[in-house]
């Protein structure tokens, strides 16, 4: 049994398709300044709908990636991260195929499958008859398509995972390619997520009102408010996010430019069964206890802390809860954001969006803000940026994400 | 010193037997659980045949009622059989608070709720008929949908507060699962964690999702010859549902709390083909980088490897390439390894296949048997190593592997020994 070494993670290149921007200037420039993607959805219908609005990737062109044939055996969500990997790939300026192909992988997380395809190839099923499904159905339906196709075009012939954790999992994923990295697994990986559920069959099933539910509902784009007193949930969007992560002595040989490294992940569960994320913020403490201890960031290091913002009272609570186990009373001195507030809550996406934000954030000296919250409820103890952007001090940020089925993740990244 | 991590307890259902010893009992006398499908008509269908199980009782298993209502059936089977290997382990309902925070747990499974999908489809279009809506006021519950309900469940059930999530990559899921429980035990990230698979996709459209491949075997009068890895007359592989849970622990806890010891995991490597989405190349080339790297990881050389728990789904081209990438690796050493396939009984239990293969390799290497590859009738020219056909062999197994290849291209293996075999052998 070999012994591992504990090797640094960089990040070396980053690709964004989201509501508010396509590419990260355009997202960069829309998040930092407030400007929300979330509109009226338009691809379908939603007069039938209690959900009326999201995050819908607009203007996004598939051909501008892939050919005709492959975009149409896979679904919109492998466009989706066809094109951040394009972006991530010619960002981090690495040529693949200098690279040992068995050394770099993909971790690609995603929730819902390749949705809008597998409906549609259901129906001709149950219409048309057996022959008349579709022989890419499972390849462009199951959550693997998108590592198993991202392989196939850049030749990734290293450790590929795909994992499903709700709107935690793209998180998850950076802090699997990290760990990958870190014992020597891999050497680069293309990690983040991408989803494209915007469907009306998800959308019912999503958007009924009860007891579980969790999305806010109606036609105002600026219902997703966390930790606002009028908060009644988060807003749907769809999008991906793609990071090049790269072993930091392998970044180093080629000069590549470094946004800055993952220091740290933690993860716990709340074990509160298929509910909200937890109004109890204790396993959440742990999981960002973890992340911190990793990265030995201290207080004074933290630009500010991503939040995962669930825009209900309880997870509210309990994500305030849990920052107030770990900082006590720095909590005040602790400044938070959650920037997704412009693009909408894009599941598996969302973690590796949040990171790419911060990035940037740390790369421009700037904090994005959270927009919608203009009641914000003074009980939960928070400094959040409100509104506007503002100046960033220190070198690390914090991302925490939490899922229905009560996942915690924590990731820390942090300046070189 | 690196954590050492072991493995304490086992919980399987499967089509040939529910529990490790009705399970293994069934494996060891080459029982085929294959028969006729009877969850849906499946007459349309060219492949009519699966691996059901069929006297599941998850109410007997341990599964609450309410669960029972909010899971779909991939869930509760992965419920079922975490259940059986907590038991097994002598951990159920022994654990303080403080071990619980220390314990996750890692799920693979490739089909997720495909199941339910298509039937909550079917009912909010009226089997297509108009565009999905809530036909009716009932709440349906999300979870029946969430591909990471497995895990989420497992957790919630016993109250674990480790590492939790579920892996989705193909029929490679259910040892990815392990491996990565393993990497998060040996990392500190957990103390023990329970990992495997689970699926459960015997479904109009899950069938003919593959049957429109042309990957499954159409062997409809004989059910349980259909899966037949390594016969020359082999036509695809079997559908089949099952889960898998085993239970991963610090070496240094099992020890201190004199937990029965089944065997030791002592490598995990995987890669991707970046070929195909659904096959190896032929040459088998990302097979023979694992299974080299598998060896290279355990520190082991090639003779000291005593059996191999293959892949073996049962289709033409899977098989031809395995036993193309074992010469490569072994050269003539490769007609000397004993290598079996479980799916020749149970069929392709999809997320869950790799990690009922893992809880295979772990028996044999406890109770120094190796279960067959049965249906071997013609021999295929392609395939001429040891499958160790249709019937069950007595044999000296300390240090054994196992390895996948799954949809989406992801490959992966693991290796297990005899307890207290690293220590004899450093």
């Amino acid at each position: 049994m070999k012994h591992t070494t504990e090797r640094r993670v960089v990040i070396t290149g980053i690709g964004v398709v989201a509501a508010n921007g396509i590419g990260k200037k355009a997202f960069w420039q829309a998040t930092r300044e407030g400007i929300s993607g979330i509109k009226p959805i338009r691809r379908f219908s939603t007069a039938d709908l209690s959900i009326k609005v999201a995050g819908e990737v607009s203007d996004f062109s598939v051909s501008d990636y892939i050919d005709r044939k492959l975009a149409n055996r896979t679904d919109r969500m492998t466009h989706f991260a066809f094109a951040a990997m394009q972006e991530a790939l010619s960002d981090a300026n690495i040529v693949l195929e200098e690279e040992n192909p068995q050394r770099i992988g993909s971790v690609i997380a995603n929730t819902f499958g390749g949705v809008e395809f597998a409906m549609e190839q259901v129906k001709s099923l149950y219409v048309r008859g057996p022959r008349y499904m579709s022989a890419y159905t499972a390849i462009a339906w199951l959550q693997v398509a998108n590592v198993g196709q991202a392989s196939i075009r850049y030749g990734l012939q290293g450790y590929c995972k795909t994992p499903v954790n709700d709107t935690a999992g793209g998180l998850e994923a950076l802090g699997m390619a990290y760990s990958a990295i870190r014992r020597g697994a891999a050497d680069v990986l293309l990690s983040g997520g991408c989803e494209a559920f915007l469907h009306p069959f998800s959308l019912n099933l999503l958007g009924q009102l009860s007891e579980y539910s969790y999305c806010a509902t109606g036609d105002n784009p600026r219902d997703y408010r966390p930790f606002d007193q009028r908060a009644t949930g988060l807003i749907l969007a769809e999008g991906a996010g793609i990071c090049v992560l790269e072993d930091y002595d392998h970044a180093l040989r080629r000069g590549a430019t470094i946004y800055g490294e993952i220091a740290g992940y933690g993860q716990t569960n709340d074990a509160n069964g298929p509910t909200v994320p937890s109004s109890n913020g204790k396993q959440y403490a742990r999981a960002i206890r973890r992340a911190i201890q990793e990265g030995t960031i201290s207080l004074k290091d933290i630009a500010y802390f991503s939040l995962d913002g669930r825009a209900l009272p309880p997870s509210d609570q309990g994500e305030a809860e849990a920052l107030q186990l770990v900082f006590g009373a720095d909590i005040e001195q602790l400044l938070v954001s959650v920037p997704r507030t412009t693009q909408g809550h894009s599941y598996a996406a969302a973690g590796p969006i949040d990171t790419i934000t911060a990035l940037l954030a740390l790369e421009e000296k700037v904090i994005p803000p959270t927009i919608n919250c203009e009641e914000l409820d003074p009980h939960y103890g928070l400094s959040m940026v409100q509104d506007d952007a503002r100046p960033l001090t220190g070198s690390a940020v914090l991302i925490g994400a939490r899922g229905i089925g009560g996942m915690n993740v924590a990731l820390a990244v942090k300046k070189i | 010193m690196q954590r050492r991590v072991v493995i304490t307890g086992l919980g399987v259902l499967a089509c040939n037997g529910i529990g490790k010893e009705d399970f293994w009992n069934a494996c060891v006398a080459g029982r085929s659980g294959i028969k006729r499908i009877t969850r849906f008509d499946a007459s349309a269908l060219p492949a009519q045949i699966a691996g059901e199980i069929t006297n599941f009782d998850p109410e007997a298993l341990g599964l609450t009622p309410i669960e029972c209502h909010l899971t779909d059936r991939n869930t509760q089977l992965a419920l079922a059989t975490a259940n059986l290997a907590l038991q097994d382990a002598g951990l159920l309902d022994t654990l303080s608070d403080e071990e619980r925070d220390e314990i996750g747990v890692y799920m693979g499974s490739a089909m997720a709720s495909s199941e339910e999908a298509e039937w909550l489809w079917a009912k909010m279009t009226n089997r297509g008929k108009h565009a999905p809506r809530n036909t009716t006021d009932e709440f349906i519950p999300l979870t029946l949908l969430m591909t990471h309900a497995p895990a989420a469940a497992i957790a919630t059930h016993h109250q674990l507060h480790g590492p939790c999530l579920v892996l989705s990559t193909g029929c490679s899921a259910g040892a990815d699962a392990i491996g990565q429980a393993y990497w998060a035990i040996q990392e500190g990230r957990a103390d023990r964690m329970l990992t495997g698979g689970s699926d459960s996709a015997i479904s109009y459209a899950g069938l003919d999702c593959f049957c429109v491949l042309g990957a499954l075997s159409t062997r409809n009068d004989d059910p349980e010859r259909a899966s037949r890895p390594y016969d020359l007359n082999r036509d695809g592989f079997v559908m089949a549902e099952g889960a898998g849970v085993l239970v991963l622990e610090e070496r240094e806890l099992a020890l201190a709390r004199s937990a029965h010891i089944y065997a030791e995991l002592i490598a995990f490597t995987s890669n991707s083909n970046a070929y195909h989405m659904t096959a190896l190349p032929p040459d088998g080339a990302p097979l023979q980088h694992i299974l080299r790297q598998a060896l290279d990881e355990a520190e082991i050389s090639m003779n000291q490897l005593d059996y191999i728990n293959s892949h073996g789904s049962s289709t033409p081209y899977n098989e031809a390439a395995e036993t193309v990438a074992y010469k490569a690796v072994f050269g003539e050493y490769a007609y000397r390894i004993p290598i079996s396939s479980t799916k020749s009984m149970i069929g392709h239990a999809q997320g869950a296949a790799s990690a009922i293969e893992a809880i295979v390799t772990v028996l044999a290497l406890e109770r120094q048997i190796i279960p067959p590859t049965i249906n071997q009738e013609v021999a295929d020219p392609q395939c001429d190593l040891d499958y160790v056909p249709n019937v069950a062999r007595p044999a000296t197994v300390k240090v054994a592997l196992t390895h996948s290849s799954g949809f989406g291209g992801v490959n992966n293996a693991l290796v297990l020994t005899q307890p207290d075999w690293l220590d004899t052998h450093t």
